[in-house]
């Protein structure tokens, strides 16, 4: 490919890549910029690409801009970490706190399909309980949606993204079954059932966003293992490749390289459209509706940015809450070593998962719960842990690498609790486009910390009794990110409603990982989708009823 | 409540083996007081098997020329559907086993058993002697015990698997069904040898059973068994393409057919069922092509075959159909020409 | 130490179904580098080499990987990791501060730079800044533990586990599209993966991986 898809964006002049097809174009419908657009989406990830799916699908006119590149997976990824941090948010963000966040790959992606361009496609559905965890489990917030209703969207992104999982999933109410069938569970996985078969829990193959089988176009899983560094087999049912290609056949028009800068409101207080800077300078698209789907610390940094003589503390932000009740997730692991050869490096990296601890509420000393999956380090990401994580360097840290092929672990994502210090704001740092960056403020509360040493007791008993020794912890690592422009029923302390519509501007939404009131003990992507195809289920119902 | 459906010890799955063989046993038993006539019957044949010589009694056979005696056919054609079979088994077994390491030594004996069968088969269809032949009896016995001791093998493989006899082993570990198609290659080949061993002026029989429903018998149990093997693994991928539905639905109507024309031996539907056993044994080779176009279309095709032919659709399984359709083909020509067979 | 996977080497598969054209332009690009430094000076990179050969030390009977060099493009690049820790300045003004500071520390305990100490007393020097015991004003107020968790050995160990020469060394599969791997359970290797000497029987390690492709 002679064109850089990091210089120069490929969707354009009415048509945007075909990522199916190397070298291939699908037809792309183009608004102008002075048109009013139904909606314009700010992001084209789990959220905001699922959006614009369903929204142009329902016959809405979309734009929907990602300040990422457009890849093609089949000729752009290649087999190598180093390289393939260009999927990753590397503009600069500052972090703080007590317990500063890793940021970058763990949790934030910078391409057109989001961070599912580069997740581990774990796809899991919340227990229901956490939709009223106040008033059921006593702690953290409601959500002003019941599960019931999440249950019937969940179904719809697992059918969108034939998700492959086990035949009977043993946690949770009844559900159906999963479209296609488990992956095989590698040697690091199976050192996870030992385990979990030795401290008598049940586990299961981890129901994965990559095809056992073929798909369409999508050829299945070739278990190459470079996962979370962007599949090339095009297995992993990222947006790009599923909600994506969807939208454009129903019209909707994606702009790669748009940096939003600016959500513009109008006098009388209204979204009027967004500012966004695209092929070397500051444009303007007009839209009806703004939605903001940039993940938790982009889209509370945008509406901060924007704010005005009216909305002096940022958009949407009466309550006070933007940027705040950010949650990341616990994601300790423990490591060892076996006689057995594992080469963990083969397949996605959490083959096999247990959800024991997000089901069972006896036995816990602190509230909320975690999932532990085995894993699968490639050797840099490896390497850092050893010497970052544990403190190695020397001819010891040379030594524990060799030790490579026999390496196992367990790693929890495990609830963090919502607490308005962990925030997201700004600092007076700029970046180079002369936006204002993000500041990330973290710290750990009694009850995380709780759950964490939990975990890590018990993970540490069962790879034990798995076989594994020289085992150690490692104590400090989180995912994902959410929280900081939660739903609620009350305009007081939240900051959209149960349609993911923020209560102070009727035409700004934000329809991603922001909006989550908890974060649960499970990865966020499948609720995040699924909040998406409700949120676009109630913009037509509000648009048939002129409501909107 | 995991994914465990029964737990098995290796001499469960010893016994779980043997009770296999007294089932399909008992399933060819198909007459009152039939254990002691087998019994006697058995009894009456072993010293055949035992003989230096093929017990080939020099008659007067009448016009006919000895070609053309129709037991000796049957048995012939069945000679050539053991051998079909066997070389599906073969090409399976090797490929499996290569991707298994053959990590067990005894993962090598398959390979042997079968390639001995084909031999054996290949003779046996160019022999037109009215005999059954002792060396090809033995391949065939040592054929047809290999498959079981090798279910055996297979169940334990899948017991001691974290999960058991989990759905998740079922799709990834040894097969269960696999050995079997070994088995029912010897069993054919066995039945070829007492086939063609038949005085022509009598109605051909097996260990004193009529030949023609006894091959139809072990032909459709065959099919049925094939068809659940197949069943677990389209399953396991998702019958994704429609096509995927074609060997769970055309061998078992075949398999149908042909066990109602063993049991009504008048007004029964030959010409339906020769029709549905030549479609069956057809798509045992539409089946290669199939899965050869999955090969194809998987990440790499052709050129990551080193991948593909062990993780795609394995190109030697089809042809299993083909080999146990012509067994049943032979035993619908059985049944034509002798009204008792 | 001996090699576990004597003669492996994952170059031997860039023409087979594991490498595809992007990767290969990938890894020539990195095996062209430069050795020389193009950001760093002269003696922040000698200060580098030497850091970079107590943090990874690397065995004398193979051609080094270049790491000072590696860091020294990720410098040129300036590709951040997308957030830094409050205490600590941007990449290149860290790096620049970090080894500044570390051969000032080397020059007030011995008198001399850093890269002309020895290894025990390197290793000291690493071991204070790792602990956080240097607060020499060539910090200025950064943290040397924070430097040396979140920058130097970071950006040290993510650079020599980026060249194909430690895959080798740690017998990873090494670049793997379109072909993946098919054997996926314990003690089982595709053909195309390294072969793990036994004690003692080095010899059929090598002849396996010499083999593999």
């Amino acid at each position: 490919m002679s064109d850089d898809p990091m210089r120069v964006p490929r969707a354009r002049h009415g048509r945007a890549p075909d990522v199916f097809r190397p070298g291939g174009w699908v037809p792309m419908q183009q608004y102008r910029e002075d048109e009013e657009v139904d909606f314009v989406i700010v992001g084209t990830g789990a959220g905001g690409g699922t959006l614009a799916c369903r929204l142009a699908e329902a016959g809405f006119s979309v734009v929907a801009m990602d300040a990422g590149p457009y890849w093609r997976p089949l000729e752009d990824f290649a087999s190598d970490e180093t390289e393939q941090t260009k999927l990753y948010w590397t503009d600069e963000r500052i972090v703080d706190g007590e317990n500063p966040l890793q940021l970058g790959s763990n949790n934030s992606g910078k391409s057109v399909g989001g961070s599912t361009v580069h997740f581990a496609m774990v796809s899991l559905r919340f227990r229901p309980e956490w939709f009223k965890a106040r008033s059921k489990l006593g702690y953290g917030a409601d959500w002003p949606i019941d599960w019931q209703e999440m249950w019937h969207y969940y179904d719809e992104v697992e059918q969108a993204l034939k998700i492959s999982g086990p035949v009977r999933y043993p946690w949770g109410p009844k559900r159906p079954r999963y479209p296609y069938r488990p992956h095989e569970v590698n040697a690091a996985g199976l050192v996870l059932a030992k385990g979990a078969e030795a401290m008598g829990i049940a586990w299961a193959p981890t129901p994965l966003a990559t095809v056992s089988a073929p798909r369409d176009l999508s050829p299945p899983c070739v278990y190459r293992g470079f996962c979370t560094i962007g599949c090339s087999t095009n297995a992993k049912q990222s947006a790009l490749i599923t909600w994506l290609p969807r939208a454009l056949a129903a019209a909707a028009e994606i702009r790669d390289l748009a940096m939003v800068g600016r959500v513009a409101v109008s006098d009388a207080g209204r979204a009027i459209g967004v500012e966004y800077h695209r092929e070397g300078r500051w444009r303007f698209q007009r839209a009806r509706n703004v939605v903001v789907a940039g993940y938790a610390i982009e889209t509370p940094r945008l509406l901060l940015n924007s704010a005005t003589a009216r909305y002096p503390e940022g958009l949407a932000n009466s309550s006070g809450l933007v940027g705040k009740n950010l949650m990341a997730q616990a994601n300790q692991a423990v490591w060892g070593v076996m006689e057995d050869e594992i080469r963990s490096y083969k397949g996605p990296p959490s083959l096999a998962i247990t959800e024991h601890w997000n089901y069972e509420d006896r036995g816990k000393d602190f509230f909320g719960g975690y999932a532990y999956m085995s894993q699968g380090p490639l050797p840099t990401l490896w390497a850092n842990t050893e010497a970052s994580g544990r403190g190695l360097w020397g001819q010891p840290l040379m030594t524990e690498m060799e030790k490579y092929n026999h390496q196992v672990g367990l790693k929890i994502v495990g609830e963090m609790m919502p607490q308005e210090r962990n925030r997201v704001t700004l600092a007076d740092e700029k970046d180079d486009l002369g936006l204002p960056i993000a500041r990330v403020t973290y710290s750990w509360c009694d009850n995380d910390r709780r759950l964490i040493a939990h975990s890590l007791r018990f993970m540490g008993q069962a790879l034990e009794a798995a076989g594994a020794r020289d085992i150690w912890r490692q104590e400090d690592d989180t995912c994902h990110l959410n929280g900081t422009a939660r739903m609620g029923d009350d305009p007081r302390s939240s900051v959209v409603d149960a349609d993911c519509r923020s209560w102070d501007i009727r035409n700004l939404w934000i329809c991603d990982g922001s909006v989550f009131p908890t974060v649960g003990g499970v990865n966020p992507s499948l609720t995040i989708q699924a909040i998406a195809c409700r949120t676009a289920d109630r913009i037509r119902t509000l648009a048939a009823r002129g409501e909107l | 409540m995991r994914e465990r459906i029964v737990g098995v010890t290796p001499t469960g799955a010893a016994v779980l083996g043997g009770l296999a063989l007294v089932g399909l046993a008992a399933l060819l038993l198909a007459r009152r007081g039939a254990v002691a006539e087998t019994g006697r019957r058995l009894a009456s044949a072993a010293p055949k098997l035992l003989e230096r010589e093929p017990v080939a009694p020099p008659r007067e056979l009448g016009p006919r020329p000895v070609s053309e005696q129709p037991a000796l056919r049957a048995g012939r054609r069945l000679n050539r559907a053991s051998g079909v079979l066997a070389v599906s088994v073969l090409l399976d077994s090797a490929v499996e086993h290569y991707r298994g390491s053959f990590n067990n030594k005894a993962m090598i004996s398959p390979l042997v058993s079968s390639a001995l069968s084909i031999a054996a088969s290949l003779h046996g269809v160019a022999d037109q002697r009215v005999a059954a032949h002792r060396a090809r009896d033995a391949v065939y016995s040592v054929a047809g015990l290999s498959g079981f001791v090798g279910t055996a093998f297979h169940l334990y493989n899948i017991s001691k698997r974290p999960g058991g006899f989990s759905w998740l082993n079922l799709f990834y570990a040894a097969p269960i069904g696999a050995p079997m198609a070994l088995t029912l290659s010897g069993m054919l080949g066995f039945l070829a040898e007492r086939v063609r061993e038949n005085d022509p002026r009598e109605t051909p029989l097996v260990l004193g059973f009529p030949a023609g429903r006894a091959v139809a018998a072990l032909a459709g149990a065959g099919i049925l068994g094939t068809v659940g093997e197949v069943g677990l693994l389209h399953f396991r991928g998702s019958f994704q393409n429609p096509a995927m539905f074609l060997p769970v639905t055309v061998p078992p109507a075949a398999a149908a057919l042909l066990g109602c024309c063993a049991i009504r031996r008048d007004r029964a539907p030959r010409r339906l069922t020769r029709w549905w056993l030549r479609a069956t044994a057809l798509l045992g080779i539409a089946g290669v092509g199939f899965h050869a176009w999955g090969v194809g279309r998987a990440m790499g095709g052709w050129r990551n075959w080193s991948q593909n032919l062990l993780n795609g659709p394995p190109l030697p399984a089809p042809p299993s159909f083909t080999g146990l359709s012509l067994a049943g083909l032979a035993a619908l020509r059985l049944m034509e020409e002798h009204a008792d067979a | 130490m001996p090699e576990r996977y004597p003669g492996y080497d994952v170059l031997a598969k860039r023409h087979t179904p594991s490498w595809n054209e992007q990767t290969r332009r990938v890894i020539d690009a990195r095996l062209a580098l430069p050795r020389e430094p193009r950001f760093l000076s002269e003696d922040e990179f000698s200060t580098l080499v030497a850091v970079g050969a107590r943090i990874v030390p690397q065995p004398n009977d193979r051609p080094p990987i270049p790491v000072a060099a590696l860091v020294d493009h990720k410098l040129v690049k300036d590709h951040g990791d997308g957030y830094r820790h409050a205490a600590l300045p941007p990449l290149r003004d860290a790096w620049r501060r970090g080894l500044r500071a570390l051969d000032q520390e080397a020059r007030d305990a011995h008198k001399q730079p850093f890269h002309r100490l020895d290894a025990a007393a390197q290793d000291a020097l690493l071991k204070a800044a790792q602990e956080g015991r240097l607060k020499g004003p060539a910090w200025q107020s950064m943290p040397s533990a924070l430097f040396f968790s979140h920058r130097l050995v970071r950006d040290i160990v993510l650079a020599y586990y980026s060249h194909p020469t430690a895959w080798n060394e740690i017998g990873f599969g090494g670049p793997a599209s379109p072909r993946g791997y098919v054997r996926m359970g314990f003690n089982r290797r595709d053909p195309w993966e390294a072969a793990e000497a036994r004690e003692g029987d080095e010899a059929s390690a090598r002849r396996e991986n010499q083999r593999v492709r």
